[in-house]
């Protein structure tokens, strides 16, 4: 009753052939979350499809506009990459901040960005640095990525291929975690471009990462510490759970805020 | 654990036809989101298959949709109670009230939710936010099957330890 098959293909089109065929089947990129909710059998696929194989989708690389990072790279591989450390310090930190070594050493990128757990911390760095998702037929801007709780543009049977960031002037992420399972209970991203300062937050949200627009803007005219000081973070969208209420996550994401700029300032 | 919904939308459509689409098995299986199935058994009791996928989990959930309190064409209750084998149980309900008002009705629910077993443990920090959204996604389509885009949609703030409304995800 719970056995499944297990494909592993070596190209693109073999995977999105099975994919298509089946629309039972499931794709593995780090399984992560995959796993652990098959073990509790939440999830009962008809087969896997090992994405680990296949040639193209892991990788880190430099381009004229920033950094470009395969779907199948493990968080550990972007946190020590020289390059990531060079053009966008701030994604090799919060890679380093996720989950534990474990986890850094099997999750992937593309991995996290296609459950879209609205707990996770990619998705702030793909939404403030409005990196683009790229995937087997299509570039999906971060701004029209991710569309609510575990929610994305992703069709059926898509698969990411690598992520597009480009380089900003300046960007920090800094992370409320839980301690028991290190998922932010807020966390927040702030990347500032010559023409904008872009706060995503994630871990707070109620239907995901958001980005806090009323912060952007105050800190595009002065960007300091001292800015933020005055907004308070309507609560009524906010998480609410045993490990913290709305009201003290809003009060969170702001001294997060904060402590991200401050890093930068 | 049990949560609480409220939410309104208001509709160009007289409340005849309001109440007359909140009994039909057809529009009910359209906007129940994740309605497989959904059979009536009588005039007031209806057998449903539902699969629920949140995120990485997908459970098919078996049971009864049941109507009661039937005040047409003003109000009734609808609840639904399944069993989603390992993943645990799930039930809830929402009274449904109209109101006439110029131009058409104004459909305002109270939805509660309760589930239990596995997905309950394994879910507890997504389950005010799922609740939110399958409630939110009934009534939204259930706006337009009755007359096309709702004339005004105000999702009001959700009572309970819930927090409120979709957040405005980027």
């Amino acid at each position: 009753m719970y056995s499944f098959h297990y494909r592993r293909p070596t190209a693109l089109n073999e995977a999105l052939a099975v994919l298509h065929a089946d629309s039972e089947a499931k794709m593995l990129a780090g399984g992560q979350t995959l796993i652990p909710t098959l073990k509790q059998r939440l999830a009962q696929p008809t087969a896997l499809v090992d994405l680990s194989r296949i040639a193209g989708l892991s990788g880190i690389q430099k381009t004229a506009e920033g950094v470009t990072i395969g779907a199948m790279t493990h968080h550990a591989d972007v946190a020590r990459s020289p390059i990531v450390r060079e053009v966008i310090p701030a994604l090799a930190d919060l890679a380093g901040q996720i989950g534990d070594a474990a986890v850094r050493n099997r999750g992937t990128l593309g991995g996290s960005l296609a459950n879209n757990d609205p707990t996770a911390d990619y998705p702030a760095a793909v939404l403030a640095l409005n990196a683009v998702v790229s995937t087997d037929h299509r570039s999906i801007p971060a701004d029209a990525y991710f569309q609510g709780l575990f929610e994305t543009a992703l069709e059926e049977g898509e698969i990411i291929v690598a992520v597009e960031f480009p380089q900003v002037d300046k960007a920090a992420y800094a992370k409320f975690r839980n301690p028991a399972s290190r998922y932010a209970m807020a966390g927040v991203f702030v990347a500032k471009t010559a023409a904008e300062v872009r706060v995503a937050v994630t871990g707070a949200g109620q239907s995901g990462v958001f980005l806090w627009e009323e912060a952007g803007d105050v800190l595009a005219s002065d960007f300091s510490p001292a800015a933020v000081d005055k907004l308070a973070l309507d609560p009524s969208d906010l998480m609410s759970d045993l490990h913290g209420s709305a009201e003290y996550r809003a009060q969170l994401v702001k001294v997060m805020t904060k402590r991200a700029v401050a890093s930068i300032a | 654990m049990a949560l609480e919904m409220t939410g309104s939308y208001d509709l160009a459509v007289p409340r005849e036809e309001v109440w007359r689409a909140l009994n039909d098995v057809a529009v009910l299986k359209r906007c129940i989101p994740g309605c497989e199935e959904l059979e009536k058994v009588s005039d007031t009791e209806l057998k449903a298959k539902v699969v629920a996928k949140v995120g990485p989990v997908k459970a098919t959930f078996r049971g009864t949709v049941t109507l009661s309190d039937l005040t047409p064409p003003e109000s009734y209750r609808i609840s639904g109670e399944g069993e989603g084998g390992v993943a645990g149980f799930a039930k809830g309900g929402a009274v449904v009230r109209l109101a006439e008002i110029e131009g058409g009705t104004t459909l305002t629910y109270e939805a509660e939710a309760q589930i239990g077993g596995k997905l309950a443990q394994l879910g507890q920090r997504l389950v005010a936010g799922t609740a939110k959204k399958l409630a939110d996604g009934f009534f939204k389509d259930f706006a337009a099957a009755v007359g096309g885009a709702p004339a005004g949609a105000s999702a009001a703030d959700a009572a309970a330890e819930d927090g409120g409304e979709a957040a405005k995800a980027g």
